[in-house]
């Protein structure tokens, strides 16, 4: 157990060196002029010429990506080009942000679609057609969509939840449940949709096995039957399609974050790459990578967890 | 069991709910003693040497002083510095500075402070670092007086004064890299680091021993920077600001339906910019009768109207209606008339026709560069359009790769916009165009006295209308809304307004 928690975060160290070489590579050949971005339409070439030097955009390639290789490992991820931030500070402080909607996601909408899919699978019927439409729906809509309408009807008709923004949990609960109720929902649509489907798949499969009909027939009731061992055995396709759902919000956060103006790694994701802002999006990428390897990692155990059968190797 | 989850999921719904609720009501936006702003953009440092102007003005403003200030009325008052002179020729500027000033850190302004913080700007990398070009020396001759020597007249200078060259911040930070996201000045305000979210919404609290107090019309400030146009309406909306940048004209009724008021300057014009006036790339626009028929062939009315809904007024000046050399006459020079535009083609030799490469992007609106091909192809001008990107774009325009583009400029104060766009030397003459008698005009308005200043700008305006330099189609409206319980006064001189000018209403 432990030597497979270890070989696998050593290869997610491998695999973040390559990826962050990739991110460099790519960010270096598409940028164009950065310190014209920097400084805007009205800054004479001279004054141009003295921003790239003052950044050192003119090395070569390996020269820049040695540069900012050797001070990463050291901790020191260097300071925005375009709000001169540390980079650090300024990806930690957002990532709070995006974790708590992404996180915050996540579990409502595992433990809906859960509730929907043993619905669905153990009633079926009409509640089952009428829970798979509206899992449809939930799927094609878009979640920039939905967080629209939500803000029309919510925020701005209503005044029930802030429109833009976002309250640390720190400064008051109260006002981070209010800036982060309706974004929670807009991105936890989508993920409902897709698990729901998937745990009412397995909980039928599971359901047609032989020993649900024989702890049935020893008198145990459903509901029992279904909560101590079907959802074991179901919960492992599931567990995997939202550990892909979790990767994918990290993605998805970013037009909701644009839309409720919230400060989070998406917004800063989307303004850093359009300007070829290279110190924050190459620690951008180192975290995301990070935050993808350890979901993974922690996705696998839980898998063990819930069924004995699996191997770790 | 599952009832037991659904009960479960149904009681954190309902907790969600209720205590979004309870949020709700707290607000605390629009209280008469916090401000709340939406800018569009954010600062790209706190460190005044590198600070810029326009939209980000208001960050600055918060925390520094300027030597000098920009007010509504178009004039430039005492600041930081109380007192001004030139001497005789106009090569030198004395000014007098303010003894009662303390930055935040407690440290005293002095003249050394500012000359130290003029020598930084003039060599460091703001993007207007090219304004104090000209500036040779600087002294600090006592503790109150700053000597500027120029190396020619610099009629704008005053101005700059008024802008971000004239920010002025503590010494402490001269060598901090700190100071690029925690600012020490002698501002209205004090940056509070620990509320702000770079790049995202900026909390500053009163400074209570700012030497200005009259000025001081909130306990707090906060500044979002609102981008997206969509959240910018929905903040209004919401009511969760006092004041809001608009990007664009285009939801104004949504504004006004939500009960904030629409407050208007014009600063920026849009047209061609017929760059290649001597001929090198395209020597049919060395031909001032082609630069004329292009002039004739637009309905700059119905451009007004199909691409800014008729927010803004048309125009064949590129100096702006607040200035001396604004000529109101001057507008009716070129009316849309394609059959003169023809004429004048036909004159010049081009009866069958010519083609124009020009740059287009998509930020500057897909109908825009549509609607210019199609007014001149229907004069027989075909438009070779090249695709680029944003970043591009002005770099290409510069560079120069093309002889005319379609761009919007600011309308600066006369010299500033001399210098911007039609001296030899200026950003936007790429071409390094050059006209003896341009030649002399500018010469003269850099040497003369205020009323040659007025009088020979007024010529130049009329001589760059008769030679068509541009093709100027309207001075777009700029628009910052501001809610029922907020005024401004808009600034003939910049985007944003100058935050002393917000006050509470009622």
């Amino acid at each position: 157990m432990i030597r497979f928690i270890l070989r696998r975060l050593l290869s997610g160290v491998i695999l973040i060196f390559v990826i962050s070489v990739v991110a460099f590579s790519l960010l270096y050949i598409g940028s164009g002029d950065i310190a014209r971005r920097i400084l805007g339409q009205n800054a004479t070439q001279e004054i141009v010429d003295r921003k790239a030097a003052e950044l050192g955009l003119n090395r070569p390639l390996y020269e820049q990506y040695w540069d900012w290789l050797t001070s990463a490992v050291q901790g020191d991820f260097g300071r925005s080009w375009f709000s001169g931030q540390l980079v650090a500070q300024g990806v930690s402080s957002r990532l709070a942000v995006t974790l708590s909607i992404v996180i915050g996601a996540t579990l409502i909408a595992a433990i809906i679609s859960v509730v929907i899919g043993v619905l669905a699978a153990t009633r079926r019927g009409w509640i089952d057609r009428g829970l798979q439409f509206t899992s449809v729906l939930g799927f094609a809509i878009p979640g920039f969509l939905i967080a629209l309408g939500l803000v029309l009807v919510f925020s701005i008709n209503l005044k029930w939840f802030k429109a833009t923004g976002y309250i640390p949990i720190t400064t008051s609960f109260s006002g981070w449940m209010s800036s982060v109720t309706l974004p929670v929902i807009a991105l936890a649509i989508g993920t409902i949709a897709a698990v729901a489907q998937q745990v009412r798949g397995s909980v039928i499969d599971a359901l047609e096995r032989d020993y649900v009909r024989t702890l049935r027939s020893r008198g145990l009731g459903m509901g029992r039957v279904v909560a101590k061992h079907v959802l074991r055995n179901a919960g492992g396709p599931a567990l995997a399609v939202l550990a892909v759902q979790f990767v994918g919000l990290l993605g998805g956060a970013v037009i909701i974050e644009q839309i409720f103006a919230l400060p989070g790694l998406g917004q800063l994701a989307v303004q850093a790459t359009v300007q070829s802002d290279i110190p924050i999006v190459m620690g951008l990428v180192i975290v995301t990578a990070s935050i993808v390897v350890i979901v993974n990692l922690l996705i696998d155990l839980a898998q063990a967890a819930l069924n004995p059968k699996v191997r770790l190797s | 069991m599952f009832r037991w989850k659904a009960t479960a999921a149904a009681a954190v719904v309902a907790a969600l709910a209720l205590s979004g609720c309870a949020a709700g009501d707290g607000g605390g936006e629009g209280s008469s003693s916090t401000l709340v702003l939406g800018a569009i953009a954010a600062p790209t440092t706190y460190d005044p040497s590198g600070a810029e102007w326009g939209n980000r003005s208001p960050y600055y403003q918060a925390v520094f002083d300027t030597l000098l200030l920009a007010t509504p009325e178009g004039t430039i008052e005492p600041w930081l510095a109380t007192e001004w002179s030139y001497n005789d020729d106009n090569t030198e500027l004395t000014l007098t500075i303010r003894d009662d000033v303390k930055f935040s850190d407690g440290t005293a302004l002095t003249a050394d402070v500012v000359k130290q913080n003029l020598e930084r700007f003039q060599t460091g990398t703001s993007p207007d670092a090219g304004y104090l070009a000209g500036v040779t020396g600087i002294a600090a001759p006592d503790d109150t007086t700053v000597v500027i020597t120029l190396g020619a007249p610099d009629p704008a200078l005053l101005n700059y004064l008024t802008r971000d060259p004239g920010l002025v911040g503590a010494p402490a930070q001269f060598d901090d890299p700190n100071a690029a996201t925690d600012p020490i000045g002698s501002g209205p305000y004090i940056l509070d680091t620990a509320a702000t979210v770079t790049s995202t919404s900026y909390v500053y609290k009163k400074n209570p021993d700012y030497w200005n107090p009259d000025v001081q019309h909130y306990d707090a400030l906060t500044i979002n920077v609102l981008t997206d146009p969509t959240a910018a309406l929905n903040a209004i909306k919401a009511g969760e600001a006092n004041g809001v940048k608009l990007a664009n004209n285009d939801n104004l009724a949504e504004v006004e339906g939500a009960g904030w008021t629409v407050n208007a300057n014009e600063l920026d014009f849009q047209g061609l910019l017929l760059l290649d006036r001597a001929g090198t790339m395209n020597p049919a626009l060395a031909d001032v009768r082609v630069r004329q028929a292009i002039n004739f062939a637009f309905d700059r009315e119905g451009l007004l109207t199909a691409l800014q809904s008729g927010n803004g007024t048309v125009t064949n000046q590129v100096f702006p209606a607040t200035s001396d050399a604004y000529d109101e006459k001057l507008d009716s020079t070129y009316t849309y008339d394609p059959e003169k535009a023809k004429e004048l083609l036909a004159e010049a030799g081009y009866a069958s026709g010519l083609t124009i490469s020009m740059p287009t992007v998509s930020v500057l609106g897909a109908t825009t560069f549509t609607l210019i091909a199609q007014q001149l192809s229907d004069v027989g001008i075909t438009v070779e359009a090249t695709d680029v990107g944003m970043d591009s774009f002005i770099a290409d325009m510069l560079a120069p790769k093309y002889p005319a583009t379609f761009m919007a400029l600011e309308q600066n104060p006369d010299w500033q916009l001399i210098q911007f766009m039609i001296a030899p030397t200026a950003v936007f003459n790429p071409f390094h165009s050059e006209d003896p008698k341009i030649d002399e005009m500018m010469s003269q308005i850099q040497n003369g006295d205020e009323a040659t200043q007025a009088k020979v700008a007024g010529e130049l305006n009329a001589y760059l209308v008769e030679q068509a330099w541009f093709a100027p189609f309207y001075r777009v409206q700029g628009s910052f809304g501001t809610d029922a319980n907020t005024s401004v006064k808009m600034l003939p001189t910049n985007a944003y307004p100058a935050l002393y000018d917000f006050v509470p209403k009622g």
